[in-house]
């Protein structure tokens, strides 16, 4: 009885907060507080030319993206231009999926596989993608052949880490349990080794379609005709900072809008996994 | 050593086991009956999940041999179960798909299974989240159904190291409960470890007491209490005193 009344005293003499406080302590309100207060002061740098003469407004900015959205720009709309640079990455992730989660996964499940790859890996790993843009340039030319192979070579690594390591990291109890029933080496590696891995895989597989996309307009600031990389080029080259920044704002959107698709694909994929997340 | 009315089903001689230097275990001899209920007891570290890593072939030993009627104890052959210290439930399996697993792994007709399924779960209590993943269960939770996973498997020998070793008392003496129920309705051998001399006595036939390392069998005692026994029987203390007192190393 006495706990009870302990408990309850602070929340009869809490006063009631105001109004404003509430409003402040609203996730909702903070997010569109947040969003409309950096436009504000971008749009307050733009109009004093805080930073010079190459900050458009945001209104601009959305002009801008209207426009390029109604009519071509070097023959192509923002849309056929956002649908090279995505045929390109989606292209090249493939490529490196396809590669780079089977040597990952051979790498940890056989020594000797390993011995035989994890020197040259170790070698080619800290090297950055874009480094290779000039060797592709003149191995394949200016052409869709020297882009690809450049954002395979920066899917590909995190790849081939994450599926490593996913199988390196099972938890080795797990094959206890799974060799105490009798299981032989198959079952083993169908019941335990893949699908203990397969959140890390996944997780490689979602760093990659990323890196896809970091590296896809690297690739496309050298010589490409078509796609966002070329966009962005191209404002650079009018002297258009409106054009610039509009296209950096697609390339968040859809970076945006892929890693959400994703998750929902793990979601899919690995109730297990999900459940974990949404009760801590 | 064991009652004359049960052949023996397994054999164990001469087990020994060290790591390196560290000998663990040294020269273990003992049969475990047909269907008997075997506590081990023995001191924290003196060796006790080794010497079921052993019986299970999960660790091949230094020396020695454990039989199974009469044979060489093959995971492969014989169909040994083991009920880890730490929960060990497939966290992608839900608890039905669990306790299907060493049936699935050893190939039983879908009908065999779905049989045993629906029994096992309805002893143990856990028809209810059969459909629930590990990781929405509490640990107590996982513990019963790698129990139920054990016993569906109808092992010739079923290993238990200490699993109720981190759960509070009420829900312990509850599970015992529970096991006893399942073991004299499944009939299986059991070899049950802990460090827990109340535990062994409520549960055993027999109990094993392991001395320190190098661990030995320091002394064997039968417990021949009807069940279900109760904590304050005189009988009970009295038996419990015995072991404690052939468990002291001081
Ligand atoms: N793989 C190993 N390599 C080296 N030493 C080991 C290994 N496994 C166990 N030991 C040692 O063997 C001894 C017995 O360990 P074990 O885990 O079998 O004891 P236990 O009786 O199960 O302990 P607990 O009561 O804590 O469960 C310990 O001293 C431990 O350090
Ligand atoms: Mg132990």
């Amino acid at each position: 009885m006495a706990t009870t009344e302990v408990n309850k005293t602070p929340e009869i003499v809490q006063p009631k907060p105001s109004t404003i406080s509430n409003l402040f302590k609203n996730i909702w309100f903070l997010y569109a507080l947040s969003v409309v207060g950096f436009l504000t002061l971008w749009d307050i740098a733009a109009v004093t030319k805080i930073t010079g003469e190459f900050l458009p407004r945001p209104v601009e900015v959305l002009y801008q993206l209207v426009d390029m959205f109604l009519n071509p720009l070097a023959g192509k709309t923002l849309l056929t231009h956002l649908w090279f640079s995505l045929r390109r990455v989606l292209i090249a992730f493939v490529i490196a999926v396809a590669i780079g989660v089977p040597i990952g996964v051979f790498m940890g499940i056989n020594k000797y596989f390993r011995a035989f790859f994890k020197p040259v890996f170790d070698l080619f790993k800290p090297m950055p993608p874009i480094a290779w843009i000039s060797l592709a340039i003149l191995w394949f030319g200016i052409n869709e052949t020297s882009k690809i192979f450049i954002i395979v070579i920066g899917a590909v690594v995190p790849c081939i880490i994450n599926s490593f390591n996913g199988i390196r990291l099972v938890d080795e109890s797990l094959y206890d349990a799974a060799r105490m029933l009798g299981a032989n080496k198959r079952q083993e590696l169908i019941e335990v080794t893949f699908p203990a891995s397969f959140p890390a895989i996944f997780a490689g597989i979602q760093i990659s379609l990323s890196m896809a996309w970091t590296t896809v307009l690297a690739a496309e600031l050298v010589g490409a005709r078509e796609g966002m990389g070329f966009i962005i080029i191209m404002g650079m080259n009018t002297s258009k900072p409106a054009m610039i920044i509009g296209g950096m704002v697609v390339i968040a959107l859809t970076a945006w809008l892929i890693s959400v698709s994703v998750s929902y694909l793990e979601r899919w994929i690995c109730p297990w996994k999900v459940d974990l997340n949404n009760n801590q | 050593m064991i009652s004359a009315n049960r052949e023996a089903k397994v054999t164990v001689t001469n087990l020994t086991k060290s790591f390196g230097d560290l000998l663990v275990l040294n020269d273990v001899n003992f049969n475990v009956g047909d269907g008997e209920f075997l506590c081990i007891v023995g001191p924290t570290g003196c060796g006790k999940t080794t010497f079921l890593n052993l019986l299970s072939k999960l660790m091949p030993p230094s020396k020695g041999n454990i039989c199974i009627n009469g044979e060489i104890a093959d995971p492969k052959k014989h169909n040994i179960s083991f009920v880890f210290q730490e929960p060990s439930c497939l966290p992608w399996r839900t608890v039905k798909e669990n306790i299907a697993y060493g049936m699935e792994v050893k190939k039983l007709p879908q009908q065999e299974i779905e049989e045993r399924l629906e029994k096992t779960m309805k002893l143990v209590g856990l028809t209810d989240c059969a459909n629930l993943y590990p990781n929405q269960i509490s640990s107590s939770m996982e513990q019963r159904v790698a129990i139920a996973r054990a016993f569906a498997a109808k092992p010739d020998l079923l290993l238990m190291d200490e699993p109720y070793g981190q759960l509070d008392v009420k829900l312990r003496y509850y599970l015992e409960d529970e096991l006893i129920r399942i073991w004299q309705e499944f009939k299986t051998t059991v070899i049950f470890v802990t460090h827990n001399i109340e535990e062994a006595v409520y549960l055993a036939e027999r109990v094993l007491i392991l001395s320190n390392k190098p661990t030995t069998i320091k002394a064997e005692l039968k417990v021949d209490l009807p069940r279900p026994r109760n904590f304050l029987d005189p009988e009970f203390v009295e038996i419990r005193k015995k072991v404690t007192e052939l468990i002291r190393w001081w």
